[in-house]
């Protein structure tokens, strides 16, 4: 009760000293980083705006880049990603008779990517744009979309005079999403930028099973009538590649941080987290409790600490039938022709064929490049018939000390800052 | 059953407002019934901006995909007479083949990455165009590299084997998925992947060296027939059976 009375006296101060420093008449104006069809600026209903540049790659589909968020509470805009796509998509069935590789085989753009018709954007804005086909055309192609995203915060609190209050409040993302058809699959590439800052990629796939691939009891499962089709079991393991430039800065750095169990408290199990630089190139595993993150060496909130993102991985089936599809999450200094997780045919650099490769000299990590993994496991089911539902794999991205305090925290709560005294 | 929840759902909003329960029932009708959503969210429908695209620009700023005009100058500064003089292109003819073109990634300038396959030498070349000088500023070109198909390189494939004896497996395919007998390649939508040889492939064991391809075939209504076996060496103008 106590630190509630003084907490809501500090908050005009709070507030003022915010409306000191998060003015954006200050803010220097960006270089345009592409002319206006391309770049798509939204301001969702909590105040969040988010701008950024979108192409379509004839290989890797859609790419995002200037990836930029402001709030209505912090004005200043900070440049997150540099660009962020999709690097392989490799759809091995069990039987070990087939492996596609959807990204550098076919490829997401061009003649891949499908016109946006019918539902594909329903209650969104279907956005002309170049195919990136060997000979361009202009279509619909990308679809922008405001979601609903659920309840954002819900907490209580009393006022100065003691009565009582709920706030909570629905948050909103903002959606970009194309789609291309490879074969009988029908992908989608979506990311969602949330209105707290955080960015989740994800790959849906839908269309059909492969109408080849039957095999025996161990490798599929029934999907007609009695045990008679055994659709194949398969993979789709994808890889994402991430280019932080977190502030505009080009200042990013990579920590792994490790929480393990230290002894016994009087209560329950002790555990210490540790730090480790993650200086040079190289690949990484989960393990429990592990996490990473891509932090600006330069830039601070006004906290004093040091802006970053998070990568949070959730269900993932990892595939073990190639080096480079082991590894969860691979750091590598950014070279221009090194594009895909495998599969990458750059004459310009002919050795340089898979992430291992890429890794394999150690460089010092100056403008690291993140290659995410997430592979699904598909095990075919009655209900994939058809077309099949979607079924997603992806990862989120979370910021962690890109502003001071959560930026759609409420009037009444800018003071809750640090622990209350 | 169906019938009955759309006139319930239109007479709850109709409560509420006759000319919004013209509007919402009218959508209801064409949309699939969903649970009726609640009338706040959708009124609390957050919007987007829906803006126009304009006529295509002559060049792009920053990050934007290349446009036409800039494709066009890129491919033709791209095919130098040295090359198009040394190489040759899937029909044999003098020349590369053109395979795609794209912004380069990274850098200030503007640059495209024009991609050609020189079947005389089975090489992947890359040109680096600056777009602002209209000039090559970097040319590689290496073996045993393969990016995704032309169209013209997936015809061509359909072509070779449509004139193979190996042939006969499609038509069969295609009378056992469809029932119907093939007239002929226009009865046929065809994309193909690049087709790399595995340790154990024998019969196609340059495929990698060589490029190339395998089918996905479907016929004009669009039911799949497996070709999968079948590999089309665009090299060697060499069809090959996998098993």
């Amino acid at each position: 009760m106590n630190y509630r009375k003084i907490a809501a006296g500090g908050a005009v101060l709070a507030l003022a000293g915010l409306m000191l420093t998060g003015t954006p008449a200050h803010a220097k104006a960006p270089a345009a980083a592409c002319a206006g069809s391309n770049q798509v600026k939204e301001t969702l209903p909590n105040g969040t705006t988010w701008q950024l540049c979108w192409r379509m790659q004839p290989q890797a589909g859609l790419v995002l880049e200037k990836v930029a968020v402001s709030y209505k509470r912090y004005p200043q805009q900070l440049l997150v990603l540099d660009s962020i796509r999709l690097a392989q998509l490799n759809v091995p069935y069990d039987s070990g008779e087939t492996e596609y590789n959807d990204i550098t085989d076919y490829g997401f753009g061009g003649g891949f990517l499908e016109t946006l018709t019918g539902d594909d954007c329903k209650g969104g804005s279907a956005r002309t744009g170049s195919d990136g086909a060997a000979t361009p055309r202009r279509r619909k192609i990308l679809c922008v979309s405001a979601e609903p995203s659920g309840l954002a915060y819900r907490s209580h609190d009393w006022d100065a005079q003691g009565r009582e209050k709920v706030y909570n409040k629905l948050g909103h993302d903002l959606v970009l999403r194309s789609i291309s058809k490879v074969g009988w699959y029908e992908y989608v590439t979506e990311y969602r930028l949330h209105d707290d800052g955080q960015i989740s990629a994800r790959l849906g796939a839908t269309g059909d099973l492969s109408p080849g691939d039957y095999v025996n009891s161990s490798r599929g499962w029934p999907i007609g009538k009695n045990a008679r089709d055994y659709a194949s079991m398969h993979y789709h393991s994808a890889f994402w590649r991430v280019d932080f430039n977190i502030d505009g800065k080009n200042k990013d750095k990579v920590e792994q941080y490790d929480t393990k169990p230290d002894g016994r408290g009087p209560a329950t199990a002790k555990l210490k987290t540790t730090k480790t630089d993650i200086a040079k190139e190289g690949s990484f595993n989960r393990a429990n409790r592990r996490w990473w993150r891509v932090v600006s060496d330069t830039s601070k909130n006004t906290d004093g600490h040091k802006r970053s993102y998070e990568l949070s991985v959730g269900a993932d089936d990892k595939y073990e039938g190639h080096p480079e599809t082991t590894p969860d999450v691979t750091f590598t200094q950014s070279h221009a022709c090194e594009k895909y997780a495998s599969g990458n045919a750059d004459p310009q650099c002919a050795t340089k064929k898979t992430i291992i490769d890429f890794a394999k000299d150690k460089e010092t990590l100056k403008d690291p490049v993140m290659w995410v993994r997430v592979g699904f496991h598909h095990v075919p089911r009655d209900e994939d018939q058809s077309p099949m539902p979607l079924h997603w794999q992806g990862f989120d991205l979370t910021p962690r000390d890109a502003t001071n305090m959560n930026p759609l925290t409420p009037d009444g709560r800018t003071s809750q800052n640090g622990q209350p005294r | 059953m169906q019938r009955r929840r759309r006139w319930a759902w239109g007479l709850g909003i109709a409560t509420a407002s006759a000319l919004t329960a013209f509007g919402v029932a009218s959508w209801q009708a064409n949309a699939a019934p969903n649970p009726a959503p609640s009338t706040a969210a959708a009124a609390d429908a957050p919007r987007v901006s829906d803006p126009q695209p304009g006529p295509e620009a002559a060049a792009g700023t920053g990050a934007d995909p290349l446009t036409t005009d800039e494709v066009g100058k890129a491919r033709a500064a791209a095919l130098t007479p040295e090359l198009a003089r040394k190489s040759t292109d899937v029909t044999g003819a003098a020349g590369p083949e053109y395979l795609s073109i794209e912004l380069a990634e990274e850098g200030d300038a503007r640059t495209a990455d024009v991609y050609f396959y020189d079947y005389k030498t089975d090489k992947l070349v890359k040109q680096v165009v600056d777009l602002r000088t209209g000039k090559v500023a970097g040319s590689y070109s290496a073996a045993g590299m393969q990016l995704p198909a032309s169209d013209r390189e997936v015809q061509t494939a359909l072509d070779l084997l449509m004139a193979d004896p190996l042939a006969a497996e499609l038509k069969s395919a295609y009378q056992q998925a469809t029932g119907k007998t093939l007239a002929g390649k226009d009865g046929l939508t065809v994309t193909a992947h690049v087709f790399k040889a595995r340790p154990a492939d024998a019969a196609t064991k340059q495929c990698g060296k060589h490029r190339c391809l395998q089918l996905v075939v479907q016929s004009k209504d669009g039911t799949f027939i497996d070709a999968n076996d079948l590999v089309i060496d665009l090299s060697g103008r060499t069809v090959a059976r996998l098993k």
